[in-house]
């Protein structure tokens, strides 16, 4: 089966990262990784290729994609808001932050904007309880968290 | 006070490696490859009392004695950066300005116990972490403190970074191994253990990052020296994650042994006008202390005493504004989103548990309620396979017992006794 | 060789033996659900929790290694408080399908309560949903919300068939299994993941709603299927008439025989009880020009053995079509009488079906149960002299033939057997079920399956296996046995024997290939199974 996914470039570093491990499988996160990074999400297509380019069943990946919470089998909104709900979190009052988004965003916990442009998820601890309440939003993680602070990074989200 | 890691901290670009070799950076390691043979190192780690600082508390000296030298097969170590434990946050600062300290720590115990690959696994939310991780080990490669031949030692090693994917559970060490197999995080049988069969069925030494990271100063100055700075059987010093109702939340490097009192004065105590609560010493998965406990010294032996934990040393400071009620909820629904499923107790078991604790937060508590919680979850605790469903013990049994009259209350009333506003938990 | 005690009972193993081998040696089973025999161990449940001196946590049975010295105690307070509360764990989510759950009856969830649980529930949260009734392939139906996550299919289909069908999805109490979407649990031994789950999650969609487990009589017996020979239990309904749809045979379970079939059946030896109840010859019937009619048997054995006595001096013009169907009892009789008796030499074996695909795990290319026993017998199948004896049919230098339930016009629809055979002075049919060939034949002498008669196989390595009678024989059909018999008797042979007991002594005796009966297995393998009644 020609592969759409795994395209030659990608494919190529793919390669890189199975020469990194003793066994083939332990290629499979980092290169679930490398997918989600290029396409923004899993396919069900992404799947099928990645079963057989590292030799293993598609249930098993399944399994591995709904287990762990980075992996999305389905497009992501543009930004996501990934605020954090653990216990340093909570005592700083994350309800209201999620309260607030929830209100500004038009939308609940764990749904997308009609337009797609805004997520708006809670997750659990981040590691970054000296700056609670906070969230992780494009790869940073953004603390000590206010609605000043969200309506900037609002106003920048194109 | 001595700074060891944390100096790092406060170093402007520490993490690049020109920094680090201006403040002594990779000595030690030069210093063990012309100095000392392999069992040297060991036994230097075995003085010093070095524990294992992402929870378990093991006597890391001793955690390479177990590891068979003559199977044919390599070992491996793999370094445990997952940092899951909610509260804990020091290996994210380790990592972000230290990562070459990490990295000598990682040659140190390499060239004690005899490997020359290792994999760092680190969780997938921290990226840029990741990123620096990466940028620290090409710079070694290319200056030589990593690859073949090491400072001329004829000494090899390979570090390779693999990311996790959002999974507290493979902060296990067995469930990490999974992980980096390629597979679900779901913790293995013990025995055997992965000294003796871990990665790829080889012998495996897994590491916290905090812990590997002490490993340059220990043979810097020696291992007595390290031991005699914290307690006896605990040595030297840790990175105390200190966060919620403290004037100053962040990361405090202080000796094993001191008492918790002091360490929330270091962090400038509770905020103005409050009251000290509740403390959670350890990371969620230690019981929680009330207000009359915070004599108690923060090393493993003396909370372990004290029917707690010093676990990750992740501190989580409680004032009067807290609802334990709240609090033990959002602690289960943690552990309850969490379990990796695969046995009963800890998949039923937090999940049940978080339920009712929902019911309660919102107002529909029963009279029953707080006996069937304890009755759970004396049963969660030593029937698992790991030890999540013991962390989750620890908290339930802890904030039931030592808060059981602000339960019974919430329940009768249906809300919080407290000031702060009661909002719906989703 | 380590020592160690059991509930104050000293034992010695194996290295390597478990704690829950351990106990089933001396006789008694440590309740579990994800342990099985012949899978690997999963350690999920913590159902088999005991307790093991000196150390400080309770260990799983199923894992922990036997030592010398070792004191295990599997019946203490602490160790039952601890069952009551897994089982009340893995009640937590649980449907309580029962009313109208296939597995109620036979189901783990169930027994083990009635053991170990027996206490007011105090669960009143909502329930977890999962996906219910699913066929997920065309002989297995999922109910997601019933698993406890074992994992003993997923493993099943890993380990033994290899697979791959059944992974487990999300994580925590949102953990479900299932197949990865689109796929289909379709391989050869698709149902046996039935037989392995402890509860409801997983029931045979051909025996679904049909009949309440303790209504079915279990007797043991073997696979007719292929020469392999699988041991089975036969799972008959009689009781409730009502419930059947017009069948006995409720459906077929595999037998615990380490050295045949282990645990497991094929799915076509699974559901392959159909011809017991249908399309069954019922009555003898004798046939001249048009349909047959019915005839009482002793008209069919006069009959019968007229025909025989028209040939006495033509033997070269009769044929005996022998089967490796029929077991040795008959095979030996047969061979009394055919051969030693009436002094024929025109004696075949010829298979009623086409060879089939093999594996390489259960499933034999012979469909056959007892080629081996007829080879033993000096009966062999051989192309070549079936070609001839088929030429000689069509050419009408044979007059007459005994068939034993071979459906000669399927078999070869290359030749124009139909009018062949209709030119045939004397063609008797001794059979189960009713083909083609049989409504042609002048005399039909209805048989009685294997299921409803006793007797012994051969398998394809010579092994002999019992098989027991779980129904009487249905209409007015009769054992092989005892139809020879009365032939022989009707001929005036001196003939010793009146039912299958008698012949199998003289023969155990006489052809020693027959002497040693397979044993059964042992008591059991898997908690709860009954002790099957003979």
């Amino acid at each position: 089966m020609p592969n759409e996914i795994l395209a030659p470039e990608l494919k190529a570093k793919a390669d890189k990262i199975v020469a990194n491990y003793e066994e083939r499988r332990a290629a499979l996160l980092p290169v679930l990784h490398l997918i989600q990074d290029s396409y923004g999400f899993i396919s069900e297509k992404a799947e099928l290729e990645v079963a057989e380019y590292i030799g293993i069943p598609p249930v098993d990946i399944k399994e591995v994609i709904t287990f762990y919470t980075l992996y999305h089998s389905k497009p992501c909104a543009k930004y996501e808001f990934n605020v954090c709900r653990t216990l340093s979190c909570s005592l700083a009052g994350q309800e209201k932050i999620i309260e607030f988004l929830e209100n500004k965003l038009g939308i609940r916990v764990g749904e997308k904007s009609a337009d797609g442009k805004f997520g708006l998820n809670e997750v659990e601890c981040l590691g970054a309880c000296e700056m609670a309440p906070m969230m992780q939003f494009e790869k940073e993680y953004v603390g000590n968290l206010t609605e000043r602070k969200i309506d900037e990074i609002l106003s920048k989200a194109a | 006070m001595e700074k060891l890691i944390s100096q790092f901290f406060d170093i402007p670009d520490a993490h690049l490696l020109p920094v680090y070799l201006e403040h002594g950076g990779y000595e030690a390691a030069k210093f063990m490859f012309q100095n000392l043979k392999p069992q040297d190192v060991e036994l230097e780690v075995k003085k010093s009392s070095l524990r294992g600082l992402g929870g378990a508390g093991f006597g890391s000296g001793m955690k390479w004695s177990f590891v068979p030298r003559n199977t044919g097969k390599p070992i491996y170590l793999t370094v445990n950066a997952d940092e899951g434990e909610p509260g804990t946050f020091k290996d994210r600062f380790v990592i972000t300005h230290a990562p070459h300290l990490l990295l000598e720590g990682i040659l140190i115990c390499a060239y004690a116990v005899g490997i020359h690959k290792v994999y760092i696994y680190i969780r997938g939310e921290y990226e840029i972490q990741f990123e620096r991780l990466n940028q620290a080990i090409q710079e070694a490669i290319e200056k030589n403190y990593l690859g073949k031949n090491i400072l001329a030692s004829g000494f090899d090693l390979e570090v390779i970074v693999h990311k996790g994917a959002g999974a507290y559970i493979c902060g296990e060490e067995t469930a990490l191994l999974e992980s980096l197999e390629g597979k679900k995080g779901f913790p293995r049988l013990k025995p055997p253990f992965p000294a003796a069969v871990g990665l790829f069925g080889c012998p495996t030494v897994i590491h916290n990052v905090e812990t590997l990271s002490y490993l340059p100063f220990i043979l810097k100055r020696s291992g007595e020296w390290f031991a005699k700075l914290g307690s006896p059987n605990n040595g030297g010093l840790r990175l105390f994650s200190v966060s919620g109702h403290v004037a100053n939340p962040g990361i405090y490097e202080r000796p094993l042994g001191i008492p918790l009192k002091q360490l929330i004065e270091d962090a400038g105590g509770v905020r103005s006008g409050r009251r000290l609560k509740a403390v959670v010493p350890g990371g969620l998965s230690a019981s929680v202390l009330t207000a009359s406990e915070i004599d108690v010294k923060m090393d493993f032996d003396s909370l372990r005493a004290i029917g707690s934990m010093g676990g990750s040393a992740g501190v989580i400071i409680m004032d009067d504004t807290a609802c334990m009620v709240k609090a033990l909820y959002v602690t289960m629904r943690f552990f309850g989103h969490e379990s990796c499923g695969q046995c009963s107790p800890c998949r039923e078991g937090t999940g049940w548990v978080s339920r009712i604790l929902k019911r309660m937060v919102d107002g529909h508590g029963r009279p029953s309620d707080i006996d069937n919680l304890l009755d759970i979850g004396s049963f969660m605790g030593g029937t698992t396979i790991c030890a999540l469903a013991d962390g989750a013990q620890m908290p339930l049994l802890s904030y039931l017992k030592k808060f059981r009259s602000e339960f019974e209350y919430h329940i009768k009333e249906k809300k919080c006794d407290l000031e702060i506003q009661m909002t719906e938990v989703r | 060789m380590p020592t160690l005690k059991i509930d104050n009972q000293d034992i010695t193993v194996e290295k390597g033996t478990t704690v829950i081998q351990a106990a089933e040696k001396l006789g008694f089973v440590i309740p579990r659900y994800c342990y099985h025999p012949g899978l690997s161990i999963a350690g999920n449940c913590r159902m088999c929790l005991v307790e093991v001196e000196k150390m400080p946590k309770l260990q799983i049975s199923c894992h922990i290694q036997c030592a010398d010295g070792m004191v295990v105690n599997t019946e203490t307070e602490r160790v039952k408080k601890t069952r009551q509360h897994v089982l009340e764990f893995l009640l937590v989510n649980h449907p309580l399908d029962c009313p109208v759950c296939d597995q109620s009856g036979e189901c783990w969830l169930q027994d083990y309560y009635m053991e170990h649980g027996l206490y007011e529930s105090r669960l009143d949260e909502p329930k977890v949903k999962k996906q219910k009734a699913v066929p997920i392939g065309p002989t297995v139906m999922l109910d997601s919300e019933r698993c406890i996550l074992c994992s003993r299919c997923v493993r099943f289909c890993d380990e033994i068939t290899k697979t791959n069908e059944f992974g487990i999805f999300n994580r925590g109490d949102h953990s479900e299994i299932g197949l990865y979407p689109g796929k289909e649990l379709n391989n050869k031994y698709s149902g046996n993941v039935v037989d392995i789950c402890p509860v409801g999650a997983l029931t045979d969609i051909d025996f679904r709603f049909k009949c309440r487990v303790w209504y079915l009589r279990k007797v043991d017996s073997v696979c007719n299927g292929c020469s392999r020979g699988c041991n089975i239990t036969l799972e008959v309904n009689t009781e409730r008439p009502q419930h059947g749809h017009g069948e006995r045979v409720m459906r077929i379970k595999p037998r615990y025989q380490p050295e045949i079939n282990q645990w497991w059946i094929c799915d076509e030896g699974r559901y392959g009880y159909k011809p017991i109840d249908h399309g069954r010859i019922l009555e003898p019937a004798r046939r001249s020009s048009g349909p047959p009619e019915i005839i009482s048997w002793e008209d069919a054995i006069t009959e019968t053995v007229s025909g025989f006595q028209r040939f006495s001096k033509r033997s070269k013009e009769i044929a005996i079509l022998l089967s490796p169907q029929l077991s040795n009892e008959s095979l030996y009789l047969a061979k009394k009488l055919f051969s030693e008796k009436l002094g024929l030499d025109q004696i075949y074996l010829l298979s009623p079906s086409l060879e089939g695909s093999q594996d390489d795990f259960l499933i034999q290319a012979d469909k056959n149960p007892n080629r081996k026993g007829a080879e033993i017998l000096g009966f062999s199948e051989k192309e070549s002299r079936i070609q001839e004896l088929m030429d000689l049919v069509s050419s009408g230098k044979l007059k007459g033939l005994y068939l034993f339930g071979q459906d000669l016009v399927s078999i070869f629809t290359h030749r124009n057997m139909s009018e062949a055979l209709r030119k045939l002075e004397f063609l008797v049919f001794q059979g189960t079920n009713s083909n083609l060939t049989s409504k042609m034949c002048h005399l039909i002498l209805p048989s009685a399956s294997y299921a409803e008669t006793e007797g012994t196989f051969t398998n394809f390595e010579g092994k002999v296996q019992k098989f027991s009678q779980a129904l009487l024989p249905i209409g007015d059909s009769r054992a092989d046995v005892e139809i020879i018999c009365q032939l022989a008797r009707k001929l005036d042979f001196d003939w010793p024997y009146f039912n299958t007991e008698d012949v199998a002594s003289e023969m155990q005796k006489k052809v020693p290939a027959f002497q040693n009966i397979l044993a059964s297995a042992p008591a059991f393998q898997e908690p709860f199974e009954e002790k099957v009644s003979k």
